[in-house]
């Protein structure tokens, strides 16, 4: 007999859950004064408080080292909260490790693959663990080898595939068993853009039929097009999280001029914000600038003016004479 | 139980997987080092010359090979697995899995138990080429010599665990397990008599499974089968060591 097809949302069919195992909350994620701290005294997460909803889609933004990795983590349970609580569909993460991981599909930032197994053994291994049966398991590594463009690769020993792929294989291992939880870090990391298309489709499929996606990136144009909401790290803080209107409506400064200073023109474009166009073009009469462009403030702005990281050197092609 | 069994079966599965590519590195450990050891103890212990016991010391000389082989494969080549599953992030893949500790590591122990299944007949053919004769005829000696096998292997491979999961970086743990895998055999009077080490040696020595291991296996190749001795010490060290080694394995860190 062919078991019913496992979705991300139906947790019937789910074989080592319950009926009940995920309670109707529409709250997917809740954490509440998150603390991280290490061994050396440094504070990796400083009193974090967040909401995901069910079937959104959360980026986390954030400069190396922000904090991101260390907050994806303990939602994972890989990493030992200090202090604080993580409810995963209303369970309490810490007390119902073993349930709550049965809810979630995981891309750990740095997470190596067997080389000697195949693609498919990878994919079909990894679904027996997450308890589903034998034809089940080779179904779900089908499935999501075709999604993640991963056919070709099918028989060949993950020492002889590319980083992109192993890439996609390890986001292949995250989506087996269609999770209602999908936690990952950095998963398009170091993907040419049809890899990066191919892994978008498969999760936007994912959220389309009812997953949560919690997702760290350093790709600004991917959170603005592809999330619900986006939370910004700084410091091991979430310093502010919202839509990618919310956020570019807390800028201030919405106009954004890139220029080229005349005293200096071999160096590199600089960047600053104004609250009006009227401000920025008075910049520009009173510097006489002659090599310049405007442009209304973009996340990446709200991004460096929230984080107070510098602006890195525009792109010369950027700025129009 | 079926949910368990399943994930050390999955595990083991795994694992096994890696010996399509890494044949030769365990055919090295397992067998030609061993094997090594044999035709080197018995070429410096003048095996052959008249007036020694022949027979004697080649039993001797192969059941110090038999504890060689296995503390190879259960302490430098499990602790390296162990260590590589570690510190090259594929126990990240595990540790987000809803996965006990304890199936990732008895997936792992019978892994390392079949290698030493397969070492351990391996040498004894290899012995039979080279001309020794046991006495192992009997279903019970060879079921003696596999329990005595299997819990060597569990007393060893515990300390495997332990140092693999302890351990502060690849180097310093593959650096361990190596100086343990072969010195827990050069430490235990195994290739030699123990009346020829020192005394204290000989006190540490009676502290090591190996010293067991090696005393029990040498008997079961002579025909006997009194070693109720060595597999009681041998089960009570396993006992030991894996109780201490599923305590300190984590999958998540703190």
């Amino acid at each position: 007999m062919t078991p019913a097809p496992l979705s991300w949302t139906d947790t019937s069919a789910r074989p080592l859950t319950g009926r009940d195992d995920v309670p109707s909350s529409d709250v997917a994620v809740r954490v509440r004064q998150l603390v991280k701290r290490h061994k050396d005294g440094t504070e990796a997460n400083r009193g974090i408080d967040l909401d995901v909803r069910r079937g959104e889609v959360f980026v986390l933004l954030g400069a190396n080292g922000a904090g991101k990795t260390t907050f994806l983590r303990q939602l994972t349970m890989e990493l030992r909260p200090t202090s604080g609580q993580i409810e995963i569909f209303g369970r309490d993460a810490t007390t119902h490790r073993a349930r709550v991981k049965r809810m979630m599909g995981v891309v750990p930032q740095d997470a190596g693959l067997f080389e000697s197994l195949t693609v498919l053994e990878h994919l079909q291994w990894f679904a027996r663990l997450k308890g589903l049966a034998k034809c089940q398991a080779r179904c779900a590594a089908v499935e999501t080898m075709e999604e993640l463009g991963l056919v070709a690769e099918t028989r060949k020993q993950v020492g002889a595939l590319s980083g992109g792929q192993r890439r996609r294989v390890l986001v292949g291992l995250a989506l087996l068993g269609r999770p209602p939880l999908l936690l990952l870090d950095e998963p398009t990391t170091g993907l040419d853009p049809a890899s990066r298309r191919a892994v978008w489709t498969a999760l936007n499929r994912a959220v389309h039929e009812g997953a949560t996606v919690v997702l760290s990136t350093h790709h600004i144009d991917e959170a603005e097009r592809s999330s619900d909401r986006i939370g910004i790290f700084s410091h091991g803080r979430l310093i502010t999280s919202g839509t990618a209107t919310d956020l570019l409506g807390r800028l201030r400064k919405a106009y954004r001029l890139s220029y080229r200073d005349p005293f200096d023109p071999t160096g590199s474009a600089r960047i600053e914000l104004f609250e009006t166009a009227a401000d920025a073009f008075a910049r520009i009469t009173r510097r006489r600038l002659c090599e310049y462009s405007i442009d209304h403030a973009s996340l990446e702005d709200v991004y460096f003016d929230l984080t107070g990281e510098r602006f890195p050197a525009a792109d010369s092609e950027e700025v129009r004479r | 139980m079926k949910r368990r069994l399943n994930e050390i079966a999955c595990v083991f599965r795994i694992h096994l997987a890696r010996l399509r590519v890494e044949a030769g590195p365990f055919l090295l450990a397992a067998i030609a080092f061993p094997a090594g050891m044999y035709l080197f103890a018995a070429a410096i212990g003048d095996v052959g010359s008249a007036g020694i016991a022949d027979t004697d010391h080649r039993l001797r000389f192969l059941s110090a090979s038999v504890v060689f082989s296995l503390s190879l494969t259960a302490i430098s080549w499990l602790g390296y697995l162990l260590l590589e599953n570690r510190f090259t992030g594929r126990l990240k893949l595990f540790a987000t899995l809803p996965l006990a500790p304890s199936s990732y590591v008895l997936g792992i122990l019978i892994f390392a138990l079949a290698q030493a299944a397969i070492g351990t007949s391996s040498l004894l053919v290899v012995a039979r080429v080279l001309g020794v004769r046991t006495g192992l005829m009997t279903p019970v000696g060879l079921l003696v010599l596999a329990a005595l096998v299997v819990l060597a292997m569990l007393a060893v491979s515990g300390v495997a665990v332990i140092v693999a999961a302890r351990a502060r970086s690849f180097s310093e743990g593959s650096l361990l397990t190596d100086a343990l895998g072969a010195g827990l055999v050069l430490l235990a009077p195994i290739y030699y008599p123990p009346e020829a080490a020192p005394r204290a040696l000989r006190v540490f020595a009676g502290m090591l499974p190996t010293t067991y291991a090696a005393r029990g296996v040498q008997v079961t190749l002579t025909g006997g089968t009194h070693v109720a001795r060595e597999l009681l010490v041998l089960a009570l060290m396993a006992a030991v060591t894996l109780t201490v080694a599923f305590r300190v394995m984590r999958l998540s860190e703190e």
